[in-house]
């Protein structure tokens, strides 16, 4: 298809902005490859290296293989490759900010530096019963008690 | 440099009458489509964000939780969406060679790939309400598909498993609708896509970043190493 | 001054000045009528107009709320309310005011009318985005008002987590539609504000020539741009929660109630930032042209601008210190706090040094910035307290929090909201106010803010509790929430009062020239009202932005003071606009 007789347009302005033909098909290609091996490193538990233990090992080739699959189409089938400058540095910008969002995650990790009673996680609980009275489903339920509107105004 | 601004006009009939000429035009698109696009990464991350969190706390039952899911269909529907970003990144340079048929023929393609997604994981959602998988008070009745994991973890997994698909598959309903609208556009050879391939590019960048989602979502859901 | 030719008329700018005199006949509003022309307009300026409209109604109504939270309060044992109304009313205000007021008035309003004038375009870059925004906000609206009408919504306007998704059993989902869909509108604003400042402006109209009022609504579209979907997926994941079950942050399942807070508050002090950014625009644009200076520090001011919307984004964990974050998170969001004070500290010196040995005019709108710069100081101030984790655990949810608010979002915010919309509505309507009305109502904005909450730091700070409305066991506070009232009703008149004379300068106001306030800026190149493609043809700057001339203003100023002796003194409220207009003719 690649060789196909080229329209009278394609060597104008746009010509620059395209892929051969050839080079999208080995993307593609290159996508189902990185799929496979995602697929295949599921299934593999990796040894853990140092302080770092083999399940963050997997966990990070998975999201590694991912991000290059996501960088790939992202480069070359969004045309990332041929954009303004300021296209790119949106697309920048935007993972930049993902990431900062991700140090909501320090919270969690800091937390267990000192110990609170009432701050662990993974502490299993007792089914479900909690203080207040439970509305479920919350909404269409009448609003208050017969406290309530006969009104409790210590005057 | 030139006082009057109007002179450079080109005759071109999709220039809107605030852009100067037709390259503002197509960087303005480009890039706003762009930022649209950010917006929505900061969507899904947040998701993405939820679902790290709860998965570094409860890694085992999460692990068994996920064995549920069908990977061979997951795999599939992966497939499917690689291929139908192959054919909207093939539509868009036919759009740009003004290659009518090839850019008809693309896009058919892809709508019919996002049609084949829909279905598939029709059929395992249908599986997961049959298996009382659903979060709400019946979930985890039928406790043989817990596989032993904490039923109220796994209802923590399934609540963001469907949360974060349903999201997604809303995408891919969006996408069905505009790539229809896009398809119509080309049929009626409509002076917006054939003088213009700007258009066919937006609603391709809007597809390959759907395609971007299940990429992620995919090893994150289906592919959990297990655990020590 | 250039090397072009620039014609005599032209206001100085080194612009290329517009065919205007033929052009005026016919401007944005009377150029199209009939209702339909309005709702499906493309016009960034009918737009503008429309957005107007409908943030002063939803303003009206969140005051309203205000009134009855006032009210209440001045007896220790409340007035009218029953708690749970109570509880509804606060939380209305809040919805009402954060959500489809402040976050969207200046930029909708001001950012759209006059970014792309600014700029030198003829229009946004997606004139049917914008027109889409202000559907999805009045949608969004109509929703919240559904909300609040079928039987309201309490809880607050954060929409804490398990209290919204599990227990409250009021209108939650509804709102949080509205809300949602309110957050669409602000981002296809944002979307248009980026685009357009990047691929609109006019030839020569360089990064370090846009007027600050665009580095601060650019500024402000990055913050939108990020945050917004953050908060659009958190509130949409309450709402699954509420509809559908799906446990996120259900904590009997081992979700985390606070995740829902860090991700909410991932947005919402961001949006503080979206709230008073675009206000400091304004104030730039105001002290530059009322000092008849050039702005002290320009770029500074522009990347301070930049640096608060990029530092904004790293403090939202001031919110929680008492959450259960970690107290180590929470050393760290503290620091960052604190150093979000440098870059606002830095445009309040820049615009005070601006006014060093300023020609100053104290006009109505000046009058607003003025008092804009000492409530936002206060306001940042006390910022501090708060941001400092061992003061801020004694302050936390008392009155203290909401008077420190107050003092940015309506001191600051709705101050220069004020002050904007008396500086351009000559612009925006073609007609002049009454000016000695509006001076006098400066300043009952000002004395009445200040009554209203200052008494709230003293109260909050003795230990009041904010959302109470029962203090009958410390019935010392009574004092300072009858002052607070009081000072609420002034406040209620200084908003009140703009709504008349305004009006009434539709109807019986003199004609504006182009160029009333004699200011520097391309939409006072442009006639008032503008023409429906702003600019006949596209301007090419030469100049620098505010670029006032020391000598000519030395000038102006002894002319005007020669007119003023000559007349008998004709009276406060007309003599400027007399002078200006002279000036208009003969002062170039």
């Amino acid at each position: 298809m690649a060789t196909t007789p080229l329209s009278a347009n394609s060597h104008g302005d746009h010509a620059s902005h395209e892929l051969p033909f050839g080079t999208l098909v080995g993307i593609l290609l290159l996508l189902m490859v990185l799929m496979g091996l995602t697929i295949g490193a599921s299934y593999v538990t990796l040894p853990s290296v140092g302080p770092i233990p083999g399940i963050v090992i997997n966990n990070l080739v998975a999201v590694g293989i991912a991000t290059i699959k996501a960088a790939l189409v992202i480069w070359f089938f969004m045309g990332v490759k041929f954009a303004s400058a300021l296209a790119r540095i949106w697309v920048i910008a935007g993972f930049l900010v993902l990431f900062l969002m991700f140090g909501i995650l320090g919270d969690y990790g800091t937390r267990k530096f000192e110990q609170v009673n009432g701050w662990e996680t993974n502490v299993p609980h007792n089914g479900g019963e909690t203080a207040l009275p439970r509305v479920w489903p919350p909404e269409g339920k009448p609003s208050s008690t017969p406290e309530v509107e006969q009104g409790f105004r210590p005057r | 440099m030139a006082a009057i601004a109007h002179d450079t006009h080109e005759d071109h009939g999709a220039l809107h009458h605030q852009f100067e000429n037709i390259e503002q035009q197509n960087d303005s698109y480009i890039v706003g489509m762009w930022t649209f696009l950010v917006t929505e990464v900061m969507f899904f991350g947040a998701l993405f964000l939820i679902y790290t969190l709860y998965r570094s706390m409860y890694q085992m039952d999460w692990y068994l939780a996920h064995e549920e899911l069908d990977v061979k269909l997951g795999a599939f529907n992966t497939i499917v969406l690689l291929i139908s970003s192959f054919t909207v990144a093939v539509a868009v340079r036919s759009a740009q060679r003004k290659e009518r048929g090839l850019v008809l023929a693309n896009i058919g393609i892809t709508i019919a790939c996002a049609f084949i997604f829909l279905v598939v994981k029709a059929f395992e959602y249908s599986a997961k309400f049959e298996h009382h998988l659903y979060p709400g008070p019946t979930f985890g009745s039928v406790p043989e598909h817990l596989n032993g994991a904490n039923a109220n973890y796994a209802q923590l997994f399934y609540g963001l498993y469907f949360g974060m698909t349903g999201l997604h598959a809303l995408h891919i309903i969006v996408g069905i609708i505009v790539l229809s609208a896009l398809f119509n556009l080309w049929w009626r050879k409509c002076d917006s896509v054939m003088k213009d391939y700007i258009p066919t590019e937006l609603v391709g960048l809007y597809w390959h970043f759907v395609d971007l989602v299940w990429i992620f979502l995919f090893p994150l859901m289906y592919l959990m190493p297990k655990p020590h | 001054m250039s090397a072009i030719p620039v014609d005599p008329t032209s206001a100085g700018n080194g612009v290329i000045s517009q065919p205007t005199p033929a052009a005026s006949e016919t401007n944005y509003i009377n150029e199209f009528g009939g209702l339909k022309s309005w709702l499906l307009t493309g016009d960034h300026k009918r737009i503008a107009i429309l957005y107007l409209i409908s943030v002063t109604f939803f303003f009206f109504l969140g005051s309203l709320a205000a009134a009855m939270i006032r009210w209440e309060l001045t007896a220790p044992a409340g007035v009218v309310l029953e708690s749970d109304t109570y509880n509804k009313v606060f939380s209305s205000h809040g919805v009402i005011m954060v959500f489809t007021f402040l976050v969207v008035a200046i930029p909708s309003v001001f950012g759209n009318f006059f970014l792309p004038i600014m700029i030198g375009a003829r229009d946004m870059a997606f004139p049917r985005l914008n027109l889409l925004s202000w559907y999805l906000y009045m949608a969004g609206g109509i929703l919240i008002l559904a909300g609040m009408i079928n039987g309201g919504v309490d809880g607050g306007w954060t929409f804490y987590t398990p209290y919204s998704s599990m227990y409250s059993n009021s209108n939650v989902t509804l709102v949080l539609t509205g809300v949602f869909i309110i957050g669409f509108s602000s981002i296809t604003t944002g979307i248009n504000f980026i685009v357009t400042t990047h691929k609109m402006r006019a030839p020569g109209m360089t990064w370090f020539r846009l007027p600050l009022f665009v580095w601060a609504h650019y500024a402000t579209a990055v913050v939108i741009i990020l945050g917004t979907p953050v908060v659009a997926i958190t509130l949409l994941l309450v709402v699954f929660e509420r509809a559908f079950k799906l446990p996120i942050f259900n904590p009997e399942l081992g979700g985390d109630p606070v995740l829902f807070q860090h991700l909410f508050w991932f947005y919402s002090h961001p949006a503080v930032y979206i709230m008073i950014l675009p206000a400091f625009g304004i104030i730039s644009e105001l002290i530059a042209n009322f000092a008849r200076k050039r702005v002290f520090g320009y770029h500074f001011i522009a990347f301070s601008t930049l640096a608060i919307a990029g530092l904004g984004f790293l403090v939202w964990g001031h919110h929680m210190f008492i959450s259960s974050q970690s107290m180590y998170q929470g050393i760290v969001f503290s620091l960052i706090s604190f150093l979000v004070a440098v870059p606002s500290a830095i445009k309040v010196f820049n615009w005070t040094a601006t006014l060093y040995k300023a020609n100053i005019r104290l006009q109505s709108p000046m009058l607003y910035a003025l008092g804009f710069i000492g409530l936002f100081t206060v306001g940042g101030l006390t910022g501090l307290f708060l941001g400092s984790m061992g003061t801020d655990v004694h302050l936390t949810a008392t009155y203290f929090v909401v008077a420190h608010f107050h003092y940015v979002m309506v001191g600051g915010t709705m101050t220069a909201f004020l002050g904007g919309l008396h500086y351009w509505w000559p612009k925006m309507t073609g007609r002049l106010y009454a000016e000695g009305i509006a001076k006098a109502n400066a300043i009952i904005v000002f004395l009445g803010f200040n009554l209203t909450f200052f008494p709230q730091f003293i109260v909050g700070w003795l230990g009041m509790p904010r959302r109470y409305h029962y203090y009958y066991l410390a019935p010392e506070y009574q004092v300072y929430n009858i002052m607070s009232t009081l000072g609420s009703g002034f406040l209620g008149i200084g908003f009140l009062l703009p709504a008349f004379y305004l009006s009434k300068s539709l109807v019986s106001g003199r004609k504006a020239s182009a160029n009333p306030w004699g200011a520097h800026g391309l939409e006072w190149e442009i006639p008032s009202p503008p023409p429906s493609t702003n600019f006949l043809q596209i301007p090419i700057v030469l100049d620098e932005v505010y670029d006032f001339d020391p000598v000519t203003e030395y000038e102006q100023d002894r002319a005007q003071q020669a007119i003023e002796n000559s007349h008998e003194h004709p009276g406060m409220m007309d003599s400027h606009d007399e002078t200006a207009s002279k000036l208009e003719e003969g002062g170039h």
